[in-house]
């Protein structure tokens, strides 16, 4: 199968109407990427576009004429002269009742927004179709695995669709095929190996999962330390520092706190993915042993706090003297991977102009 | 059984090396395991999932799709007790809780639905109606044809010995294999389509079309897989077919081969026919010794075929194309979306023919007695014929091979006997459970699509349950749709959630709410499961709702308030 960003960009160009418009598409391209292209706005739960086209939800069904049943937008490439229909009133009111089967499995759609980059799409689409939970009650189908004993990843499965992004982007993204399907039909779970806690298995808590779930089923643990925290939600674009991919992300604080990392679906480098650390690591920024004053090492081999003055005086005195005594390629610098992007430029442009080496680095590059 | 015995001696390690270089190992590997053990341990998952290089979780998910893989100690040894609807009538549930002294648990219907209650304990399965009767006994042989229609299917499948070659061989038998090799592969399926023989499994898809659509589509190697996985509740023909006639299949399926260019060969047959599996077992062993299976066949160089049974593990959705090909590969047998089609990207993504044992099983007659003979066994232009599995409240169950275009009440009173004595018929059901309901009053159909289709039901792979007026068609309908949530795969929502919403609405004990919501709800559900549902499955579950309101309006008053 074919996935969008695969079709060739010489592929021939063809042409359908979608929504009585005629439109140019690529050999290969599923009717849903066409009409998000246009603008359509057709809905999906199941649908992450770095991953192979699933067809679960079946919320972007859409109408394409010849053929008897709606088809899934998703799953179904396009082809020369299709005319596909995007929103007819038919096709609305599936959509709206298949939202409604699917909230009346899910007991909560209040989900907080620090709980992961997607955890909003339910609740959205069902605001978008002026409807709730309220219809076609009956058992839910999630079984919550919150004693999990890993500090990252909260499982509450009470909240799960089964849509299978956070089974799909483990395999198809990280590789690591830590979580799947067990069950059939609604009793269909998703486990680890033997149902051990995720620590036991292959997870390497990237994170990913938690990212691409659209109900908070999963969520991002150590963000939600700060959902009762005051201030508005802040997102900040940077560059994660801990190695040299260059994964962007987006820096989540409220007021000057930062609560937690989202990767960027943009990003050029990472595509939505980050690891362990670039997901999870930041709590050093606000650590109470953190540094806040130089300290100065004594003979005895102890620290003094120190002022800033005082400090680079010495520092650049004994800088000075090592360069004097055996020139300019005795100095080498190291930057931290924790030391924010501008430090680690002040850093280089330091060692380069100042003693006229390039023998400058950072723990980031291995 | 001196299989068994082998089985149990068998290292891990030789296990593997048994089937690591064959095709489709990962069900073979599972059931030597579970043979030799009884059950699949921890360890052995990751075992298998190390040797096999599948991940550990996929692999365990994998197994806890299938109803049959049982996870706990000497789990294989428990009694399985069918309370299939057709079980239902005839004390299925109430077998099930005399053996439950004996780890007993229910199991879907298990295809037997001609028989007293099947009970499965390890590789055997027993009918009975209590403990103290339940033994094991073959497969009955269909019954003469009463109407003097001329067979295809059941033409010679009474005839002494006919399960094995020599019996076979005796009234034609691999005749029209030997007569295909003057000819071309397309003059094959010039034939074959000609007849207009089609899929009969239920789906109806012309034969000659689909093996013309693998014979031209680059790729190879090229796949036939019979599907064997006769799932759906009330069908049982297939079983006897393969019992009785397990070499018109085989043939069938290596003239598949010949027409399409095809080397390799499936049969997919389900969990719930082992003694099946040895009969088939036995024919195609027997195809090989005579040179019918293998290299050069009959001396023809070049022709290959290399025929193998894959056993399922108790799934009805891999009785779904997609799912079956994905179940073969290993993988998680979701269906898969449609296009591309099997016929292009089937088993290993490679063009692939997959169909029904009656199909498969016609072929040989069709290509021995010509393409216009078997148009003529139909009633009027509707060419061939159709096994009708008939079930539940009849004085003849069995199967019945049928004219397309023969009248329902014809097979029902005359070919069956009717109704049970002093009992009437309320109502019976079509395509197994997925066709729904026809009433008692509203049986004036012949039996082919376009009439059962024109009641808004279909005539699929022809299993017709019967229900008489002792039957409450509110709770047959709840048992049915139980059926379709249990077997529901769980990958696209209408079906998942739309079948266990339906069966909530048919609980006789759980209705809480009124007449016009439940009528609403179940509507729009329907609705959009019909529209919407990734597979047949979730389109077909609906009809059992659509036809109860459509004619037992009563019942449901009695149950749903107003």
């Amino acid at each position: 199968m074919i996935s969008p960003k695969e079709v060739p960009p010489n592929s021939r160009v063809l042409t359908m109407s979608i929504d009585d418009e005629p439109v140019d598409f690529r050999d290969g391209e599923t009717i849903y990427d066409i009409a998000n292209r246009c603008r359509r706005e057709v809905p999906s739960l199941c649908y992450d576009p770095r991953l192979e086209p699933f067809g679960a939800c079946r919320l972007c069904v859409v109408d394409v004429e010849g053929i008897k049943n709606p088809v899934a937008s998703c799953t179904t490439k396009a082809t020369d002269g299709m005319v596909v229909r995007t929103k007819t009133k038919t096709i609305e009111k599936y959509r709206k009742t298949l939202l409604e089967m699917v909230a009346s499995e899910n007991r909560n759609l209040d989900i907080n927004q620090l709980s992961g980059y997607s955890s909003q799409e339910l609740s959205e689409l069902l605001d978008q179709y002026s409807t709730d939970n309220k219809r076609f009650i009956g058992k839910t189908s999630g079984k919550s695995n919150k004693d999990d004993k890993n500090p990252f990843i909260l499982r509450d499965y009470d909240n799960c669709i089964s849509c299978y992004r956070c089974v799909r982007v483990c395999a198809e993204q990280e590789g690591d095929h830590a979580i799947n399907i067990i069950n059939r039909g609604f009793q269909t779970q998703i486990s680890t190996e033997f149902g051990n806690d995720l620590r036991d298995s292959e997870c390497t808590f990237c994170g990913q999962c938690v990212q691409t779930c659209p109900t908070g089923a999963l969520s991002d643990k150590k963000a939600l330390r700060a959902k009762e925290s005051p201030g508005e939600i802040k997102k900040t674009r940077s560059v994660c520092p801990y190695c040299g991919v260059g994964c962007a992300v987006d820096i989540l604080t409220k007021e000057t706190k930062v609560v937690g990392i989202q990767p960027a679906m943009d990003g050029p480098a990472n595509e939505g993915a980050l690891c362990i650390k670039g997901q999870y690591a930041f709590d050093f920024v606000s650590h109470p042993d953190r540094l806040k004053k130089p300290m100065i090492r004594q003979d005895d081999g102890s620290f003094r706090e120190s002022e800033w003055e005082e400090a680079l005086q010495l520092a650049a005195n004994g800088f000075q003297e090592v360069a004097d005594d055996y020139g300019r390629h005795s100095v080498y610098g190291i930057a931290s991977g924790r030391a924010p992007h501008e430090a680690a430029y002040t850093m280089q442009k330091f060692i380069r102009s100042n003693f006229g080496t390039n023998y400058i680095d950072n723990c980031s590059r291995s | 059984m001196d299989n068994e015995k082998q089985f149990q001696s068998l290292s891990n390690e030789a296990i593997i090396e048994q089937w690591s270089d064959k095709d489709a190992p990962l069900l073979p590997v599972l059931h030597a395991f579970h043979d030799r053990d009884d059950y699949l341990s921890d360890d052995t998952i990751k075992f298998i999932s190390k040797a096999l290089k599948i991940p550990v979780a996929e692999l365990y998910a994998t197994i806890t799709f299938y109803h049959h893989f049982s996870r706990e100690e000497k789990g294989k040894k428990n009694p399985r007790v069918c309370t299939g609807n057709v079980c239902c009538l005839n004390g299925g549930n109430e077998l099930l809780e005399e053996l439950k002294k004996d780890g007993a648990t229910a199991m879907p219907c298990a295809g037997r639905c001609d028989e007293m209650v099947p009970v499965i304990i390890g590789d055997d399965v027993f009918v009975g109606k209590n403990s103290k009767t339940l033994k094991n006994i073959p497969t009955p042989i269909p019954q003469p044809n009463p109407g003097k229609y001329e067979e295809c299917i059941f033409r010679h499948i009474r005839n002494e010995n006919r399960c094995h070659i020599e019996g076979y061989e005796k009234t034609h038998g691999y005749v029209a294999l030997k007569s295909i090799l003057q000819k071309s592969p397309s003059e094959v399926i010039e034939t074959i389509t000609e007849s207009k023989l089609a899929g009969r499994g239920g789906a109806g898809f012309p034969t000659g079309l689909k093996w013309n659509s693998v014979a031209s589509a680059p790729g190879n190697p090229k796949t036939i897989v019979c599907n064997a996985d006769e799932g759906e509740p009330g069908c049982f023909k297939d079983r006897t077919i393969m019992d009785h006639d397990p070499h018109a299949l085989i043939e069938g399926m290596i003239i598949a081969a010949y027409a399409t260019g095809s080397t390799r060969g499936f049969i997919y047959l389900r969990y719930e026919y082992p003694q099946t599996e040895n009969i088939l077992q036995t024919a195609i062993d027997e195809a090989i010794k005579n040179n019918y299976l293998g290299k050069n066949i009959l001396n023809n160089k070049d022709f290959n075929f290399d025929l193998q049974i894959r056993r399922g593990a108790g799934a009805y959705i891999c009785g779904e194309e997609g799912s079956l090909l994905n179940s073969l590969e290993g993988k998680h047998p979701f269906p898969r979306n449609k296009p591309p089609f099997p016929v292009t990207h089937g088993f290993e993504d490679l063009p692939t023919v997959v169909n029904n044992v009656e199909t498969l099983a016609s072929v040989a007659p069709v290509i021995r007695k010509g393409a216009e003979w078997y148009q003529s066994l139909g009633i009027g232009d509707l060419p061939g014929t159709k096994v009708i599995s008939l079930s539940g409240d009849i004085q003849k169950p069995g199967n019945y091979e049928v004219p397309f275009g023969l009248p329902l009440k014809t097979l029902l009173n005359d070919w069956a006997g009717g109704a049970i004595e002093g009992q009437t018929i309320r109502a019976v059901t079509m395509a197994g459970l997925s066709g729904g309901f026809l009433s008692g009053e509203d049986l004036n159909v012949s039996l082919d699509e376009p009439s059962i289709r024109s009641k808004g039901s279909f005539l699929g792979a022809g299993g017709i349950i019967v229900f008489d007026d002792r039957r409450n068609m509110f709770e047959v309908a709840h048992q049915a749709m139980q059926f379709f949530a249990h077997e529901s795969c769980g990958k696209c929502f209408p079906c998942r959630i739309g079948t266990q919403r339906l069966t909530e609405r048919l609980d006789p004990n759980k209705i809480e709410i009124d007449l016009e919501t439940w009528t609403n709800e179940v509507n729009e559900i329907g609705e959009v499961m019909k529209a919407t549902s990734a597979c047949g499955l979730g389109m077909a579950a609906p009809n059992v709702t659509e036809s109860l309101q459509k004619y037992f309006h009563d019942t449901i008053n009695t149950y749903v308030k107003k």
